[in-house]
C-alpha cells in the first residue's frame, strides 16, 4: 500500500508542496502572515501567470522534447494584445491566440518533417517571436487602456481567485481530465518513454508532437494576453523571463527531461509550490533573492535524487538493510 | 483449400550503397508457421520493417489477402491485420496492461478503459492462457516472458491475422519458451499465419511448417521444414560449405602472457567469472543474449562501472570501471553497436582511424597530419580498404568497411595489446566477413590477445581457439580443440547440464 502510494506520479510533487507549506507555516510561528487569504491570492496570481506556460513546456518535456519558444510566444501575444488595442479585446485575444497556435504548430511540423531537434527549432522560434515583438512595438512600452477589462481579470473572486487564475485553473483541470481519461494521455507517456516502441505500437507520434507544440503555443499566448490585460501594459522586454520558472515547475511536478514521466496535475502542483514560496517568503518579509536561493536548493535536491547514481546506491542500501 | 494471407512479390530496398533486399518474393498461408532464416545482415529485419510500414520498399508489391497495398506506417499495417512482436518489445513500461494492449490501435476510441474494450483485452489474454495477469498491473512489474504475452495479446485484440515474431525466444527462459510454442501452435490452429524469425535452428525445426532462407538480401530457398536438415539449412544461409569461410587457425604459435580474469562480477549480469585468454589466440565467450558474455567484455573495456574482480593483462593488474584506463593499458574494444559506440559517422575515415589514439599522432599536442596520413594509408592497405576512401565520411562506408576501420584502430597501435570484440561481424556482408576473420588472425600473429563474444555459433566454431560458455551469468564449460563443436556449445548455452562451475 505504502509502496503504491509512493510510486504514484503525484506523490512527490504533493510532498514537496506540503513540505514547503509546513516549513513556511513553521517559520511564521502562528503570526498569520503565511496562512492568509492574501498569501493564497498572491500564490494563485503566480499560478495564473506561470501555470499555462509550464503546462505547455511540461507536455513537451513529457514527450522528450523541449519548447524554448514559450517565452517568445508569451511576449509576442502580450504585445499583440496591446497593439491591436483595447477597443476590440476579442479580436486582439483571437489574434494573440492564433499567433501562438500557428507558431507552435509550425515549429512542430518543422521538427517532424525535417527531423530536427526541438531545442534548436524552438530557440529559433523564441528569437523570431521576441524580435517580432520588438519590431511591432518599436521597443516601446505600450499601454493597454481598457480599465474595464483590467478590472475584470484582476478583481478578487471568492477571496483568493481572479478571473485570470480561474481560467488557468480551468484549463489545467480540463487537460488533467483529458490526460487521465483518454487515449491521448497514455500515448504521451508511451511516446516519451520510448518513441520507437510507441511508433511500432501504432501511436501517431508525428501528429501528437505537432499537437503538443501547438497546444504549448496556445497556452503561452493565452497567458501572455491575460497578463497584458492584468498589467494594463505590454513591452517586448518585460515579458520574456518565463522559461526558468516554467521549467522549474515542470521538474518539481515530476516531469523528467528524459521524458515519459509526470502528470498535468503534478505540473500544476509545481507551479503552486513556486507561487507559495514566493508569496510565503514575501509574507515573512524575506528579501526577494531568498526566493531564488530556496527554489535553487529544492531543484538541486530533486535533480540529485533523480540521478541514477543515487537511485543505485539507495537500492543497494535498501537491499543490504 | 488454403488461403494466402500475405505475399511479397519482387520487393527490393537499398539504403544508400547497401542493398538490403533484392527482388524478394514469398507468400504465407493461413494456418502456416513460416520460419525465416538467414545470417545477420541477410535482410530479415528489413523484410519485417517493410511489412510493418517502417521502411518503404524501392520496388515490388505487397499483397494482403490478395490485394496490393502500400503500407504507410505501423498503424496502417495493423489495420491490415499485420502484427509484429519485435526483439525489443514495444510496450510502455509505466502503463498498465490494458493501456498497453490498446496503445496506438487505429480503432481505439478516445476513452477506452471501460466496458467492451476492457473485456476484449481480457479475452485476448485469456485466449493465451494468461488468466493470471491483472489488466491494471503496470507492465514494469512483469517478467520478460509475460511482457511478450501482453504484446501478442495486443495483436490478437486488434484482430491481427499475420503475426511476425523476431527472435522471440532470445531472452526467454525454458519454461517461457515452451509456453510460447504452445501459444503459437494454438494460433496456427485458429488460422493465423505466423512468420517466425529465429537463429535457433532447433526451434525452427520443432515449430515451423516451412522455411525461407535469405542471404545477402536475396531469397535463397523456400520449402517444407521437413525436407531440410540442420546442415543443409546452414549451408543455404552461409552460401558455402562451412569450412571455406574461415582462415586456418594459427599453428603452434605459443606466446607467453594473456588476460587472466578472476572472479569477475557485474551485479545482475555476470557472477564470479574466471577464465584465461592466452596471447596470440582467439578466445570466445559464448552465450545467449542475457548470459552476461557481452557484458563481461564490456566490463574488461571499462564500460561497466559496477564491475568487480581481478583482471591481469600480461601479469599487470587492469583497473576496472574506467574506459580511459583500459584504453591506456592497450585494451581496445570493438562494440556491437558500431553506430553509437564505435564510429564518428560524420568524421572522415582517417579521423576515425586515429581518433582513439590522438596522442600518438601529435607533436607537443599539435596533430602531425603528414604522419597520420601516412599511417592511415598503411592501415587502409592492411585492412583491405580503398585508400581513396580515407578522406570521405565514415557514414558513407558499408557495414563491413566500417568494421574494418575499427579493427584498423588496433592495427595502428605500435604495441600489441588486447582486443575485445562484441559481435565482430554484425551487419557485415558475407564478403567482408572473410576479410574481418583474416584480420583477426593477423592480429593474433602480431601478438594481440583477442576476446570475442557473438550470437552466431558458427562464428565461434569457425574462429575460436578456446571457448568459454556461459549461461545466465555463470561459466558453464571451457572447450578447446576438438571440443569446439556446434551442438555441444549450443547445449551449454541453452540447457547446461547441472553442474556448479564455481565449485
Amino acid at each position: 500500500m505504502f509502496k503504491s502510494l509512493r510510486a504514484h506520479p503525484l506523490a512527490r510533487p504533493l510532498a514537496i508542496f506540503l513540505g514547503c507549506f509546513a516549513l513556511l507555516a513553521l517559520a511564521d510561528r502562528g503570526a498569520g502572515n503565511v496562512l492568509s487569504s492574501a498569501t493564497a491570492f498572491s500564490m494563485l496570481e503566480t499560478f495564473a501567470t506561470g501555470a499555462l506556460v509550464a503546462l505547455g513546456l511540461g507536455l513537451a518535456m513529457m514527450i522528450r522534447e523541449f519548447d524554448l519558444s514559450v517565452a517568445g510566444v508569451f511576449s509576442l501575444a502580450g504585445c499583440l494584445m496591446a497593439l491591436i488595442g483595447p477597443e476590440d479585446p476579442r479580436l486582439a485575444f483571437a489574434a494573440a491566440l492564433a499567433a501562438g497556435v500557428l507558431v507552435g504548430a509550425a515549429q512542430g511540423l518543422i521538427i517532424v518533417r525535417l527531423r530536427l531537434s526541438s531545442v534548436g527549432v524552438t530557440l529559433g522560434g523564441l528569437l523570431t517571436c521576441v524580435g517580432l515583438a520588438y519590431v511591432l512595438t518599436e521597443n516601446r512600452s505600450l499601454p493597454y487602456d481598457n480599465l474595464e477589462a483590467t478590472m475584470a481579470v484582476t478583481r478578487r473572486l471568492w477571496g483568493v481567485f481572479s478571473l485570470r487564475s480561474l481560467v488557468s485553473v480551468a484549463i489545467v483541470a480540463l487537460v488533467a481530465i483529458v490526460f487521465g481519461a483518454t487515449r491521448w494521455g497514455r500515448e504521451v507517456i508511451a511516446m516519451g518513454s520510448d518513441r520507437r516502441a510507441a511508433t511500432t505500437a501504432g501511436v501517431p507520434v508525428a501528429g501528437l508532437l505537432v499537437a503538443i507544440f501547438a497546444f504549448s503555443g496556445f497556452c503561452a499566448a493565452l497567458s501572455g494576453a491575460m497578463l497584458t490585460m492584468a498589467l494594463a501594459t505590454a513591452a517586448a522586454s518585460g515579458l520574456s523571463d518565463v522559461i526558468p520558472p516554467a521549467a522549474a515547475a515542470a521538474i518539481l511536478g515530476g516531469v523528467s527531461l528524459a521524458g515519459g514521466t509526470g502528470r498535468p496535475l503534478g505540473i500544476a502542483l509545481g507551479v503552486l509550490t513556486l507561487g507559495l514560496l514566493r508569496a510565503g517568503l514575501n509574507a515573512l518579509g524575506a528579501p526577494p533573492f531568498i526566493n531564488d536561493v530556496a527554489l535553487g536548493a529544492i531543484l538541486l535536491a530533486v535533480g540529485v535524487l533523480d540521478g541514477p547514481e543515487i537511485a543505485r546506491r539507495l537500492a543497494a542500501f535498501g537491499g543490504r538493510g | 483449400m488454403t488461403q494466402t494471407l500475405v505475399s511479397l512479390e519482387g520487393v527490393s530496398k537499398a539504403f544508400g550503397p547497401i542493398v538490403a533486399l533484392r527482388d524478394v518474393s514469398l507468400a504465407v498461408d493461413a494456418g502456416e508457421i513460416r520460419g525465416l532464416c538467414g545470417e545477420n545482415g541477410a535482410g530479415k529485419s528489413t523484410l519485417m520493417k517493410v511489412l510493418m510500414g517502417l521502411v518503404r520498399p524501392d520496388s515490388g508489391v505487397i499483397r494482403i489477402g490478395g490485394e496490393a497495398r502500400a503500407i504507410r506506417n505501423p498503424r496502417h499495417a495493423q489495420s491490415l491485420g499485420l502484427g509484429l512482436v519485435a526483439q525489443e518489445l514495444s510496450l510502455a513500461p509505466r502503463l498498465s496492461i490494458v493501456d498497453n494492449i490498446w496503445l496506438g490501435g487505429e480503432a481505439t476510441p478516445l476513452i477506452y478503459r471501460m466496458g467492451k474494450l476492457r473485456a476484449r483485452a481480457r479475452a485476448a489474454l485469456d485466449a493465451l492462457g494468461a488468466q493470471d495477469l491483472d489488466l491494471d498491473q503496470p507492465v514494469l512489474d512483469l517478467p520478460i516472458g509475460q511482457r511478450q504475452i501482453v504484446e501478442i495479446a495486443r495483436l490478437l485484440a486488434r484482430d491481427a491475422r499475420v503475426l511476425i515474431l523476431d527472435e522471440p525466444t532470445a531472452t526467454l527462459s525454458d519454461v517461457e519458451i515452451e509456453r510460447l510454442m504452445g501459444i503459437l501452435q494454438g494460433l496456427r490452429a485458429h488460422g493465423h499465419a505466423i512468420i517466425y524469425i529465429s537463429h535457433r535452428l532447433g526451434e525452427v525445426f520443432d515449430l515451423c511448417d516451412s522455411v525461407t532462407v535469405l542471404r545477402n538480401g536475396a531469397h535463397v530457398s523456400t520449402g517444407p521444414a521437413a525436407d531440410q536438415t540442420r546442415e543443409s539449412l546452414i549451408e543455404a544461409m552461409l552460401g558455402r560449405s562451412f569450412g571455406d569461410m574461415y582462415p586456418p587457425r594459427g599453428q603452434g604459435v605459443t606466446q607467453e602472457g594473456g588476460v587472466a580474469i578472476k572472479g569477475l562480477t557485474v551485479p545482475g549480469a555476470v557472477q564470479n567469472l574466471s577464465l584465461f585468454a592466452p596471447k596470440g589466440r582467439i578466445t570466445a565467450i559464448a552465450g545467449q543474449i542475457g548470459s552476461g558474455a557481452s557484458l563481461a567484455n564490456r566490463a574488461l573495456a571499462g564500460l561497466e562501472p559496477a564491475a568487480r574482480g581481478a583482471v591481469l593483462v600480461d601479469g599487470k593488474a587492469l583497473t576496472l570501471g574506467s574506459a580511459p584506463a583500459s584504453a591506456a593499458d592497450n585494451v581496445l574494444f570493438v562494440s556491437d553497436d558500431r553506430a553509437v559506440e564505435g564510429l564518428f559517422p560524420d568524421l572522415s575515415c582517417l579521423d576515425n582511424l586515429i581518433a582513439a589514439d590522438l596522442r600518438a599522432h601529435a607533436v607537443a599536442g599539435v596533430l602531425y597530419w603528414a604522419r597520420a596520413r601516412a599511417l592511415g594509408a598503411r592501415i587502409a592497405r592492411q585492412v583491405g580498404l580503398n585508400e581513396a576512401r580515407l578522406p570521405s565520411r565514415a557514414s558513407t562506408l558499408s557495414g563491413g568497411n566500417q568494421q574494418k576501420l575499427l579493427f584498423g584502430r588496433a592495427l595502428a597501435r605500435a604495441t600489441p595489446g588486447v582486443l575485445l570484440m562484441n559481435e565482430p561481424t554484425r551487419g557485415v556482408d558475407v564478403g567482408a566477413r572473410a576479410d574481418i576473420y583474416r584480420l583477426m588472425r593477423d592480429l593474433c600473429a602480431r601478438g594481440w590477445t583477442l576476446i570475442m563474444t557473438t550470437s552466431e555459433l558458427e562464428e565461434v566454431v569457425g574462429m575460436a581457439d578456446l571457448v568459454y560458455t556461459m549461461y545466465r551469468g555463470r561459466l558453464v564449460a571451457r572447450r578447446e580443440g576438438g571440443e569446439i563443436e556446434l551442438t555441444a556449445i549450443l547445449a551449454d548455452i541453452t540447457h547446461p547440464v547441472a553442474k556448479d562451475a564455481a565449485a
